[in-house]
């Protein structure tokens, strides 16, 4: 019990003692595991959202459609809903294809005839207003919200204006804006909204020259069956199409088709991230894990506790970020599995897997980064470990040599660059990151727009949803990416402060010793930067689907030099911060 | 020894006991050994030698002498004090100097603690001056190094003084 | 500038720390003349205010107020970057921890200040050679700080002082960290700057150190309470130390 106590004392006083690397290591893990569970559960809850509108529409379990209108297909239709494995059936009812304005914009719509008192089957719920009744139209959430319609607005259909009495949710069709199952004369459809009117203004609409098609909505005696009912009835003489209400769950999923892999990688982007970070700053107190590990060995403590000590820190931080990761899932969830607002229901927690990759990120975080200075620590004896000061930088002649030749901030910040090669390469990857997110933000940008059709001149629910989540991630790539910067340039300003005393002593100005601080870090960046150019536009080949177009050449560079500018200015404040410290002042708290 | 008695006769008349107790008293441990006839062929001598004269003579019993300095001894404690020669390895008369010059308040203690640094110093940079310049491997080295060192104990000895008299003199004058 | 003006002058100088409670005085009201080509040393206990007042000298550190000159130049109104075109001419600086860079030889630690004077490399590394055959290293030249003695580092630290010809130079309790041998190595070259007409200033405690000077002055709480030559007077009493006076 003694030993638990001591652990818990010492992990919370170092914590107390170095709140900043704690924060570090807590908002990068969060962003990463939030990322990485949000990416991985998206599929699942848009999926989930399905069957709980299903559930609370009496969602049919197959819906047919009979693009040629006449008395054969009403025949077939409703030797079907007659057929023993039916249960109970909605319809047949119309499908009307038409334009629709509203509110300046303008859509294809289809538009379904409905009973003012709906069946057992497909009855949609309505979450404003009321339900169709003559002379008022109903329109799915989805559309209306893309339209920005709400009860009460105007809509023209074809030629015909209807009042909003209200707005409701079904499942018998795919989400905005693919509620046209098929086209019309049965070949493939624009991208579609619904709205719902009476049977005999749907059919009095249909009066002109618009296309009809007849739907009916089956309800199955075994709901998983739809496959084997379809293959029953095959080669009927009329032509069908048969969408089960799996088909229509799987459509759903492609809203999110794209979001999936910026959200997947952008985790594990972001995650590594976080090791790089955190790692340096734990190479950076990696003297004193050592010491400490050299006093605990020198009162006695096993090796086994001084591991424990050392590792469960951050383990610790690390798993709590996790849980704090999952949480902001949890809330941001609905908004993006959901993004075209068309179905119903709350948010599941997170699935087994997601919880295993989001639990190993969270471990990866926190043992990469504790090993190699934990593992130093307890190889160390224990009389070098009690009088270690700080590691010897290895001297490399041919370096030394060619920084002689360089102006002095770029001697300097080339020798502050080899102190710490392993630092200087985490930055390099820091960078790489970062750039790998602004080149997949770019190149996504870059690609084409797919507008609605000509129809349509509402933007692309999709793009638009997608551009705004691949910004959101870039910006945290972006935020870490900075914070990282941040904190290795203050350290290594702060390892370097009596070196640089000394410098200054023998005559560099604050200026040159500032502009060699940023030296030092830009160095690294511009191989990182490059090389992130290359790997983001492979992984965003690799990842998207269908022909990718590449953005224009100087947008890249010009990503690059503004996160090169980027990084010198942030590098420019903690260095002239450093630089502007009494010489006298660090040189005999050094000699002390 | 002699010149030590006549500084602290300096101050006032004393007996010949008072004088002995004074300096017992300034010596400590040191002072243990000392012949209690000493003091008193001490005066004898500084008598002939024209330096104290016995204020009251009462040959019957030696010890209600009372001596007193003559304008010849003032001079000649004036001179002692300033005197920056060095001692042999014993180092009583420098410090018999000092309780002297304090309780008589003929000179200031610091002020000669200071002068006898100067000279020190002095000695010190000669003898560093010829060790450094003395082929290397001679004989002469070793011997200059000692003194070098010794000199270096003395001045640091000196400093105590120094720290010692300043700390009395910084409390006499908050009294 | 000619013969008599004072490379070093000081007026009325005084450097304050802290507030309140913690408030000291470290170096009050001093004037100091430091004519070209002399040695002073500067002793004093511990606290006393002499490493202040050589950091001062030095421009490593702002008076609260009085006058310091160098070589001519007023220095205690100076900017940062000024000071340090000022300490890459003018000044050398020798430290107790002598505080050479750990990871570059000696060769490459006594040719820094030629480096960031903006010397071709070339011509720092011949002067650095040159000064280190001066200090008697030049077999050491390629090796580093952690394979040197602590008299050898020091040695290597006061080369570097050396590099760019400075007009003083300004050590602070250069034989601190030093044992008696080293110390003598160190004596040793000092006298040689001396006998060059180099300009010294030094601050120790150590008497042997002090007895090299010309000049002593004595600090005490940031003041000067004694200013002596020591130079010149020859005693002849070393006979006499050693019992062997005639």
């Amino acid at each position: 019990m003694g030993r638990v106590v001591l652990v818990v004392r010492l992990v919370l006083a170092d914590v107390r003692r170095h709140k900043t690397h704690a924060a570090m290591l807590v908002l990068a893990v969060t962003a990463a595991t939030a990322t990485l569970a949000l990416g991985l559960s998206l599929y699942n809850a848009s999926q989930s959202l399905y069957v709980q509108t299903r559930a609370a529409t009496a969602g049919p379990d197959l819906v047919l459609l009979a693009p040629d209108t006449g008395p054969a297909s009403t025949a077939a239709l409703k030797t079907l809903a007659n057929d023993p494995d039916v249960v109970d059936h909605n319809g047949p009812y119309d499908i009307v294809y038409g334009t629709l304005t509203a509110r300046g914009y303008s859509s294809s719509v289809v538009v379904h005839g409905a009973s003012p008192t709906p069946g057992a089957v497909d009855r949609p719920l309505v979450t404003a207003g009321t339900w169709v009744r003559r002379g008022g139209a109903v329109i799915e959430r989805g559309f209306a919200t893309a339209l920005g319609v709400k009860v009460g607005d105007r809509v023209v259909v074809s030629g015909h204006t209807y009042p909003v009495v209200g707005i409701a949710v079904t499942a018998a069709t795919s989400i905005y804006p693919w509620s046209a199952g098929i086209g019309p004369l049965g070949g493939p459809s624009d991208y579609t909204g619904l709205l719902w009117l009476t049977a005999p203004e749907a059919r009095a609409l249909a009066g002109r020259d618009l296309t009809i098609t007849t739907a009916l909505d089956l309800k199955l005696r075994d709901p998983d069956a739809t496959e084997a009912f379809r293959l029953a009835h095959r080669g009927l003489s009329v032509r069908l199409n048969l969408h089960s209400w799996q088909f229509i769950a799987v459509q759903d999923g492609h809203i999110v088709q794209n979001t999936q892999p910026m959200l997947v990688v952008g985790g594990w982007l972001l995650g590594f991230l976080a090791v790089t970070g955190v790692a340096a700053l734990a190479a950076g107190r990696a003297t004193e894990q050592t010491r400490r590990a050299g006093l605990l060995k020198a009162v006695g403590a096993t090796p086994g506790l001084i591991g424990v000590v050392l590792l469960t820190e951050y383990l610790v931080l690390s798993l709590l970020a996790e849980a704090a990761g999952l949480v902001v899932a949890r809330l941001v969830e609905p908004a993006i599995a959901n993004p075209t607002d068309s179905r119903i229901g709350h948010v599941v927690g997170p699935a087994g897997l997601t919880l295993a990759a989001t639990t190993a990120l969270a471990l990866a975080a926190a043992l990469l980064t504790t090993l190699p200075p934990t593992v130093r620590a307890l190889r160390t004896a224990t009389v070098a470990a009690l009088t270690s000061t700080a590691q010897y930088s290895r001297h490399r002649p041919w370096l030394t040599s060619l920084s002689s030749l360089l102006p002095t901030p770029l001697l300097l910040g080339l020798r502050l660059t080899a102190r710490r090669p392993g630092r200087a390469v985490l930055h390099s990857c820091s960078t790489a990151v970062t750039l790998t997110g602004l080149t997949a933000l770019l190149t996504f940008y870059a690609q084409p727009v797919r507008g609605y059709g000509i129809a349509s001149s509402l933007p692309n629910g999709r793009d638009v949803v997608d551009r705004r989540l691949l910004l959101a991630v870039t910006v945290l790539l972006v935020v870490l990416a900075l914070v990282n910067t941040i904190a290795m340039t203050w350290m290594t300003a702060m390892e370097a402060r009596t070196s640089l005393a000394i410098t200054r002593a023998l005559g560099a100005t604050p200026g040159q010793v500032s502009a060699g601080l940023s030296f030092a870090q830009l160095l690294p960046a511009v191989p990182g930067a490059v090389a992130g150019v290359y790997v983001g536009v492979v992984l965003f080949a690799f990842t998207s689907r269908g022909p990718m177009s590449m953005p224009p050449r100087w947008w890249l560079v010009a990503a690059v030099l503004a996160t090169l500018l980027a990084t010198a200015a942030l590098t420019a404040l903690p260095a002239r911060l450093a630089a502007r410290r009494s010489v006298a002042h660090t040189l005999s708290a050094e000699a002390a | 020894m002699q010149d030590a008695v006549l500084a602290m006769l300096a101050k006032e008349p004393s007996h010949g006991y008072e004088l002995r107790a004074r300096l017992r008293r300034s010596l400590g441990p040191f002072g243990e050994p000392m012949n209690p006839g000493q003091i008193y062929v001490t005066l004898a001598r500084l008598e002939k030698a024209g330096l104290v004269v016995c204020e009251r003579s009462d040959a019957e019993k030696p010890d209600r002498k009372v001596y007193a300095v003559t304008p010849a001894g003032q001079e000649r404690v004036a001179a002692w004090l300033t005197e920056v020669g060095w001692p042999k390895p014993d180092l009583v008369e420098f410090h018999l100097k000092l309780v002297a010059a304090a309780a008589s308040r003929l000179a200031d203690p610091v002020e000669l603690v200071a002068a006898q640094r100067r000279e020190l110093l002095r000695t010190l940079r000669e003898a560093q001056q010829s060790a450094l310049s003395e082929p290397p491997g001679s004989p002469a080295t070793a011997l200059l190094e000692g003194v070098v060192l010794r000199l270096q104990a003395d001045l640091r000895w000196l400093d105590a003084c120094e720290r010692g008299y300043c700390r009395r003199r910084d409390e006499s004058e908050d009294a | 500038m000619n013969e008599s003006t004072p490379l070093v002058r000081v007026r009325g100088l005084v450097k304050e720390h802290g507030d309140g409670e913690s408030w000291v005085r470290a170096v009050d009201d001093v004037d100091l003349e430091v004519p070209q080509g002399q040695t002073v040393a500067v002793m004093g206990p511990s606290g006393c205010g002499k490493s202040t007042l050589l950091h001062l000298l030095g421009g490593l550190e702002r008076p609260t107020s009085g006058e310091i000159w160098v070589a001519g130049r007023r220095t205690d109104g100076l900017s940062e970057r000024a000071l340090a075109r000022l300490r890459r001419r003018s000044i050398g600086f020798v430290f107790q921890a002598f505080h050479l860079v750990d990871e570059l030889t000696a060769a490459e630690n006594v040719e820094l200040p030629a480096l960031l004077a903006g010397r071709s490399p070339r011509a720092a590394r011949r002067r650095a050679d040159v000064l280190l055959e001066q200090v008697e290293l030049a077999d050491r030249a390629r090796h580093l700080p952690s394979e040197l003695s602590g008299g050898q580092r020091q040695r290597v630290a006061i080369a570097r002082a050396l590099a760019n010809e400075p007009q003083v130079v300004l050590a602070d309790e250069p034989t601190g960290n030093l044992d008696s041998a080293a110390t003598l190595d160190v004596l040793r070259i000092f006298a040689d700057l001396r006998a060059t007409g180099q300009t010294l200033v030094v601050v120790t405690h150590d008497e042997r150190v002090a007895a090299t000077a010309d000049r002593l002055i004595s600090m005490r709480d940031g003041m000067f309470v004694d200013d002596t030559q020591l130079a010149g007077t020859g005693t002849g009493r070393l006979g006499g130390l050693v019992g062997l006076e005639g």
